[in-house]
This record gives C-alpha cells, structure tokens and sequence, in this order.
C-alpha cells in the first residue's frame, strides 16, 4: 500500500524546496522564446541578402539558443552537471554571434540583432553563477535559505518585469521615430533624390527653397482659410445644437440625436461622387468655401456629441438662478453658459481646426486647380509622377506637422477624451 | 532663342545619327484635353532590337537622367499582338511603313507599343500630360547595340481647354436643396408649435437652436446620400452629366460583373482584417506596457508613442512611401536590396505595414483608457489568491476590457475598410494596374475612387459605393449580432 501512494507525505523543508526556482531561471526561460525568434529573423535577414556564410552562422546561432533553453528546462537542484554545460555552450554561442557580427557588414540592425543573439550568451552564465542559483543547482539549499529565495524571487520578479516593460516600449519607441528621423535626415541632405549616409551632409537648402517659394505660401494661405472657416462655421452650427441636446426636452429631440449618429456611420465614399457632382452644379469646385461647408458638416456630428458632453457638466442651478433673476434664456447661454464651458469650446475648435487641417481625400476631389490646392494635396504633389522632390518635400512635412504635433501633444489629453465621447459611444 | 539653339545644334545631332534612330520630333498640343501628338521620323528604316523612350520633364534637360519615361515604343515582331482601335488605349499610336498608310500600334500585354521592322515614322498621342503647363519632350533611340541616340529636347503643352465636360444645370439642385430646407423648416416649425400646444416649458426655443446644424447636415449630408444612391440607377458619365438617364439596375450589373471584383473585395477584407487585429493587439500590448505602475518615462513614452497620430497621415504615409523605395532608408536599415513596392505581395505587405504603424496609437490610447478603468481591487485579490501575470491577462483584463473592445474594433474596422490615404499615396493600387479592373493594391475605396474620376463613370462609381455600403452594414451588424450572442453565453 505504501508503495502505492503518489503523494509521499512532504515535510516542511521539501515544501520550500521544492517551490523554489531562482527568478533568474525563471525569468530567462519565459523570455528565452523571443531570443530565439530575433535570431530566427536574423537567419531570415541573411537570406534576403543572399549571404550565405552569414545564413549558415546565424542558423548555428540559433541552434546554441535551442539547446540552451531545452538545458535551462533542465535546471533543477542537484544538476551542477547541466549548469556547467550552460557555462561551456555559452561560451561557445558567444564566440559565434562575435565571428558572424565580424562577418557582416555591421549596420545598425546588425549591431540590435548582435546585441539580441550575444547578450542572453553573456545573461545565462551571469544569471547560473548567482550565490542562490549555485546553491540550487549544488542540491545543497537548506530550508531557510530557500525561504530567503522566495522572498527575494518577489522583489526580483518586480525587477525584470520593470525591465522587460522599458525594453518592449523601448522596441516601439524606436519603430516609431525611425520614420521621423528618416524624413529629417532627408529635409536636410542637398539634392532631391534619396540615398546617403545619416547625416553625413547638412544644409538648409530645401528651407531656404520652401520659404521663397510662392506655392508653399499660397497652399498654407488656402490651407488656413479653410481650417479657419471650418472651424468658426462648424462652431456656429455646433454650440446651439449641443446645448439644446444638452438641455432641453423636446418633440423630436430623439430622431434629430440619432440623425447625428447615424451620419458618422456612413463611409465618406458612398458621398465623394454625389457630393462632387452637388458641388459642381453649386460652382463651389476650386473655392475655399466649398471646403469649409463639407468640412463644417463632416466633423459637425462629433462637434456636437462632444460639446453636448461638456455643456452635460455645467451645473443647472447656476441657469436656473439666472433664470429666476430675470435673464432670458438666450442671455443665460451667452452670459453664463458659454464662458463657463469655454475650454471645451477651445478642444472642440481644435479638434475642427486640425480635421480640416489634416484632410485629403475631399481636398484632392474638390481643388483641383494648383492655385486651389490646400497643403496636404499640394505636398503630395511634391512626390508624384512626374516629380518626386524628396528633400522639398521633407522640409515641407517638418514645417508643415511641427505645430500640428505641438498642439497635440499639448492637448492630447482633452483630444482623446472628447474623441472618445463621440466616436467610441458612436 | 532655345529653339534658335536647337536648330543650330540639329545639324551636329544629325551627323551622330546611325540607321533607324529618331532625329525629328514634331509637338502638336492642340489634338485633345491633357493631351500632346507626337510625330517621330526616323533616319532610316527601323530594325529590329531598337527601342525608343519618349522622355519628358517640366524642365529642360540636357541628360536623359534628368527626365521621366513616358512611354516606349520597340521595334520587333508584330504577329500575334493585340492592335487596339483608335480610343481603346491610353496612348493612340500609329505608324507608317512606307506606304503612307497609318497603322495603329500593336501592343504587348504590358502595354509596351511595338512596331515592324521597316516602320519609318510614329505617331502617337501622349495622355496625361497637365493642360496649360509646358514640358519638353525628347525621344531616345536605344540601338540593339546598346548606342544611344538623343532626338532635339522641344518645348510643347497641351492647349485644349476641357471641353468634355458639359456645365451642370443649377436649378435641378437648388430646387432639391431648397425644398429639403423648407419642408424642414415647416416640419421643425410643426413639431415646435406641438411643444407650445402641449405646454412643454423645457423646450423654448430649442428647435431654433439645432435648426442650423440640423438643416446643414440634411443638404449637405442626406441630400448628396440619397442622390448618390439615385446616380447609381442613371447612365451618368464625365461626357453625360445632366442628361444622364435612368437605367435601372445595369451600374450594378456592371460593378459584379468586373474582372477582379472578387479580388479586390478579397484583398478589402484581408486588409481589414489583418489591420484591426494587428492594431487591436499591438495597441493592448502597448497599453499593458504603459499600464505598469511606477514605471520611469512613461510620459516620454506614451509622447513619442502617439506620434503617428499626432503627425498628419498624408505625410507619414509618404514618408514610409519614400523609405520603400529601392534607395531608401528599409534597404539602407536592412542591408537588402529589395523594391518592395514594385512586386504586387510586396506592396501589399507594404501597404499593410504602414497602415498598422499609423493605427496603433489611437487603439492604444482607447485601451489605456479602459485600463484605467479597471478596479484595482480585483489584481490585488488575484495576487493575494497567487495567480500570475498571465493568470491575470487571460481571467481579468480580457473579459473585463471586452466591453470596450467590441465597439472599438468595429470602429477600427469601419476606419480601416474606408482607408483612401495609406492605398492612394503608397502604391495608387499599384504596381499592376489593369484598364479596366482593380490593380493589385487596390481596395474598394480606392478603385471606386478611379472609378468616378480616372474613367468618369459616376453611375458606375455611385453603385460600388451602395455596395460598399451594404457590405458594410451587413458586416458590422454579423459583428454586432455574433458578439452579443457569445456575451450571452459567457
């Protein structure tokens, strides 16, 4: 019978020991997979350069990673054997990523893959040499240090977490700004054709051309009148509305909200031809004003879902007092509402201002005459068939986004919120 | 004086001139809308193996490096070729034996005009040049052994004003606008006087208030909605607009009966798809990352992470366009040697990269914000109940972000299928694009696009809207129906 029972009755020191794996450890086979997948991509990499040594030393590579995550499974107390092999093939892994770095011709995706494939060589024997991972792996843990181990796997787990957040974030920070360093790199190399070192030659040529240029100046002229337009006709029509919404009760107050919604529901395709075809009958093709009306109404929905939830949070009592006090209810809207919710009015002008800012599908339908064109059609107009200015185009993009980009990071906060309000409920 | 110039060099340009290269050119810029003729006569009869590059540039050029390719014309075997009719092609070309009998080009199924050995002048009609902007034009003979030859650069611009167009009749779209508003006004005026009747005091003068905005959004959002969806019914076109006629359901026929339409709405759906999840998953990611309390940096982090939004899509979109291409920044990073944009499955990943790169901010900054919401509470007592990060992720964080999730994604969805700027300014729906069916990167968007203003056909380009828009409704409402039936389950 004794034989027979599967669980033999654990004393208290077997417990802690056998619970007890060193966070390293620990840490080092959850995260090993990821090693192994960028020095998969590395063999992928050589391929597409057609490299044949280097296909051959990063699959050797990625050979070493493989037997060194199945030995790290391996790892347990009372396996001094295996850790010393993890010594020795570490050793052996790291002298191959240094021979297939050498062999390559070290740019800088060499130098992140190197660092990827080289540094866990480096980690593992580190991490196998702790005092605690030594005694573990010795078999020679006492009950009470395990204990410590536990308490210490805690503030260490803490630790590597910490560690593994900075360098994902770290990997997409770099995915991010890589196009934004690019096109800076370009706005101030001579010449419009790509190519070149990073900043191997700076000059501020393309600026000096942009800002003598006529066209660029013309296209931010139409740019800011229709931005401008756009957003005051947008906040005329806006502000009644969500402030009815917002407070009165009335017939037909249901239908008219869901109208709203139901708008930004339909794809602007279904509206580019009809709205063309409407526009030219109206003349209004190649005029700032035919602009400004279709981008007043496309962003008239939002505007007036976000609004209503900013007018929601002005406390009645403040209107019912005035009302009791004599003043009419379009004096109560002017005097006391409308300064009250001023900040919000400002997020949504923004809001406006940047839509209209930034459009250009509508734009490249509606102004098709060069003196018409707004900036985003006119820089677009920098690279295509029968041109591709690079370096005008770069400097155009940095001059052109730099505020844009200021004012929303500085906003950002209201932005989102406000954006959220009206397009997540809708 | 340029022309004096060139006069002077004709001469000298003449003595180079080996057998059947083009010496002459003559420019004729009045023979269409966008449009200038081109007559090359050659030296000597043409031979076999030679090529010809019609070159063009807004400046003056000395070196062909200088100019854009218009198009090339190569002299080889004939049999076999299609010969498009005058009208059937982009370019109308011809030749000319000998005889003096005018020919129309043959073409290869890439479009390459190829004439017969002997032929000893072409003619031919180059589109797309802008109207009232002037350009040189050059033609290069390339011999088949390998020597170059230069015609003289001449100056030319198309001059025909855009006359296919007819001017639209006002009155037809005031009398639809002006009736809309007035029975809005009365409807809004009948509902008002109701409120009044009843003795509604929590409505005075709140139909006055959203008259404005409500009237707008009838004139200049439902109006164009329902006209287009009565375009789609008529036989409108760039060359028949007002007298466009009713023709029932052909448009539609026409729309499914496309070559490509499958493809095209295959590659739509891929493109979704593959978009939202990516975003949806990389956004999650991100915000779990930003999500970790008293991490250092995170404003610094969260700042450049928002950046692809905060900078206007055209621009980043053109800027990824440009580090595509074969000298840009993928191959300097990558150490390759690839032209991604020029392979159809390349530019689509292409095209698919960039539009996951520019949508994850918005997504991460929606989930963080649902993040926020979560109560704390619940992570302490899975942590005193000693379940792990992972535990937490699956049994907590998922099921609890879902009900922001499922809107989130639809909108995602919505965005995406509707996405004009990443397809028309990276690729164009490039690189293969056909005459008359979707190109390879092409979406439903963007080919309806071309539609309506690369070919004119706004009946055509009115019915692939409604069935965008069909298809989308029914999507977003399968979605809707599928995930509250497995929130019921759940």
């Amino acid at each position: 019978m004794s034989s027979m029972d599967p669980i033999p009755r654990a004393s208290k020191s077997d417990l802690a020991r056998r619970w007890y794996v060193p966070q390293e450890i620990q840490s080092l086979r959850a995260y090993y997979p990821v090693v192994i997948f960028v020095a998969s991509l590395s063999v992928v990499i050589s391929i597409m350069r057609g490299n044949e040594d280097a296909i051959y030393s990063s699959m050797c590579i990625v050979f070493v990673h493989l037997v060194l995550l199945l030995l790290l499974r391996q790892l347990d107390h009372g396996t001094k054997n295996i850790r010393d092999g993890i010594f020795v093939i570490s050793g052996i892994g790291l002298f191959l990523s240094i021979l297939h770095h050498l062999d390559g011709p070290g740019l800088w995706i060499d130098i992140w893959f190197t660092t990827w494939m080289a540094v866990p060589f480096l980690l593992v024997p580190v991490a196998g040499s702790m005092p605690m991972v030594t005694l573990w792996v010795s078999g020679r843990l006492t009950v009470k240090a395990a204990e410590l181990g536990l308490r210490m796997n805690r503030v260490m787990a803490e630790k590597h977490s910490h560690a593994l957040h900075h360098l994902v974030l770290l990997h997409a920070v770099t995915i991010v700004a890589l196009p934004l360093l690019w096109i800076l790199d370009v706005a101030v190399s001579p010449g419009n054709s790509l190519g070149g070192g990073f900043m191997d030659e700076v000059t501020g040529e393309h600026f000096e051309k942009l800002v003598s240029s006529e066209s660029f100046w013309l296209w931010t002229r139409n740019s800011f009148i229709v931005s401008i337009g756009t957003t005051l006709l947008g906040l005329a029509l806006a502000i009644p509305a969500g402030y009815a919404f917002s407070r009165f009760r009335f017939r037909g107050r249901d239908p008219a909200m869901f109208a709203f919604l139901l708008v930004q529901m339909f794809p602007g395709v279904i509206i580019l031809v009809p709205y063309f075809l409407v526009m030219k009958a109206l003349g209004l093709l190649n005029t700032s004003l035919g602009l400004i009306l279709a981008y007043s109404v496309t962003a008239l929905p939002l505007c007036v879902w976000m609004l209503k939830g900013f007018f929601d949070t002005v406390p009645r009592e403040l209107e019912e007092a005035a009302l009791v006090d004599g003043c009419s209810q379009t004096q109560v809207f002017w005097r006391i509402v409308l300064p009250l919710s001023l900040p919000a009015v400002a997020v949504t002008a923004l809001f406006s201002f940047l839509a209209a800012w930034n459009e250009f599908l509508l734009a490249l339908t509606f102004n098709t005459s060069e003196e018409m064109y707004t900036l985003p059609v006119g820089l677009a107009s920098l690279i295509s068939s029968t041109g591709q200015a690079w370096g005008d185009f770069a400097a155009a993009s940095l001059l052109v986004s730099l505020p844009v980009v200021i004012l929303f990071i500085a906003f950002q906060r209201f932005l989102i919120e406000g954006l959220s309000a009206g397009g997540v409920k809708g | 004086m340029k022309r004096f110039l060139i006069l002077l060099l004709f001469p000298i340009l003449l003595g180079n001139v080996s057998a059947g290269s083009v010496n002459q050119i003559e420019l004729d810029g009045s023979v269409g809308y966008r449009q200038v003729g081109i007559e090359m006569v050659l030296s000597e009869p043409a031979t076999n193996g030679t090529y010809y590059e019609i070159r063009m540039n807004d400046s003056e050029f000395s070196r062909t490096e200088d100019s854009l390719l218009h198009s090339v014309i190569i002299v080889g075997e004939t049999a076999g070729l299609m010969q498009p009719e005058m009208g059937d092609w982009y370019d109308d070309c011809h030749y000319v034996l000998g005889d003096d009998i005018f020919v129309p080009i043959h073409r290869k199924s890439d479009g390459t005009g190829v004439v017969p050995n002997g032929t000893v002048s072409i003619g031919c009609t180059l589109t797309g040049i802008p109207s009232g902007q002037e350009y040189y034009f050059a033609v290069l003979t390339i011999h088949s052994n390998g020597t170059e030859v230069i015609s003289p650069v001449i100056l030319s611009s198309s001059t025909t004003e855009d006359t296919l167009v007819a001017p639209l009749k006002t009155s037809p779209y005031l009398f639809a606008i002006g009736s809309i508003s007035l029975s809005l006004i009365a409807l809004l005026y009948g509902l008002r006087w109701l409120d009044y009747r009843d003795g509604r005091t929590t409505s005075k003068g709140a139909h006055f208030y959203i008259a404005p905005a409500l009237l707008s959004l009838a004139v200049l959002t439902f109006y164009p909605v329902i006209y287009g969806i009565w375009l789609a019914l008529t036989d409108a076109d760039q060359s028949r607009l007002g007298e466009h006629v009713f023709v029932g359901l052909e448009n539609f026929f026409t729309v499914f009966s496309t070559s490509g339409f499958l493809r095209v709405t295959g590659f739509t759906l891929l493109w979704t798809v593959v978009n939202v999840v990516s975003h949806i998953s990389f956004g999650l990611l991100l915000a779990l990352a930003l999500n970790k309390s008293g991490l250092r940096g995170k404003t610094a982090y969260r700042t450049i992470l928002l950046l692809p939004w905060a900078i206007p899509s055209y621009i980043t979109v053109l800027v990824w366009r440009g580090m595509f291409e074969p000298a840009g920044a993928i191959n300097d990073l990558l150490g390759t040697d690839l032209n991604l944009l020029a392979d159809a499955n390349g530019a689509r990943f292409a095209v698919i990269l960039v539009n996951i790169w520019l949508g994850i901010p918005f997504m991460m900054m929606s989930i963080s914000g649902a993040l926020q919401a979560l109560p704390k509470e619940m992570y302490e007592a899975a942590e005193v109940d000693g379940i792990g990060t992972l535990g937490q992720f699956r049994h907590l964080t998922l099921p609890n972000l879902r009900s922001a999730l499922v809107p989130l994604s639809l909108l995602g969805f919505i965005w995406t299928f509707n996405m004009f700027n990443v397809i028309y300014l990276m690729t164009d729906g490039g690189p293969n694009l056909d005459f008359d069916g979707p190109g390879s990167t092409d979406i439903l968007i963007t080919y309806v696009y071309d539609v309506a203003f690369r070919d004119g056909a706004y009946g055509v380009a009115a019915a692939w809207s409604v069935v965008i828009f069909v298809m989308l409704v029914v999507f977003s409402w399968t979605y809707m129906k599928r995930t509250n039936a497995t929130e019921a389950v759940t």
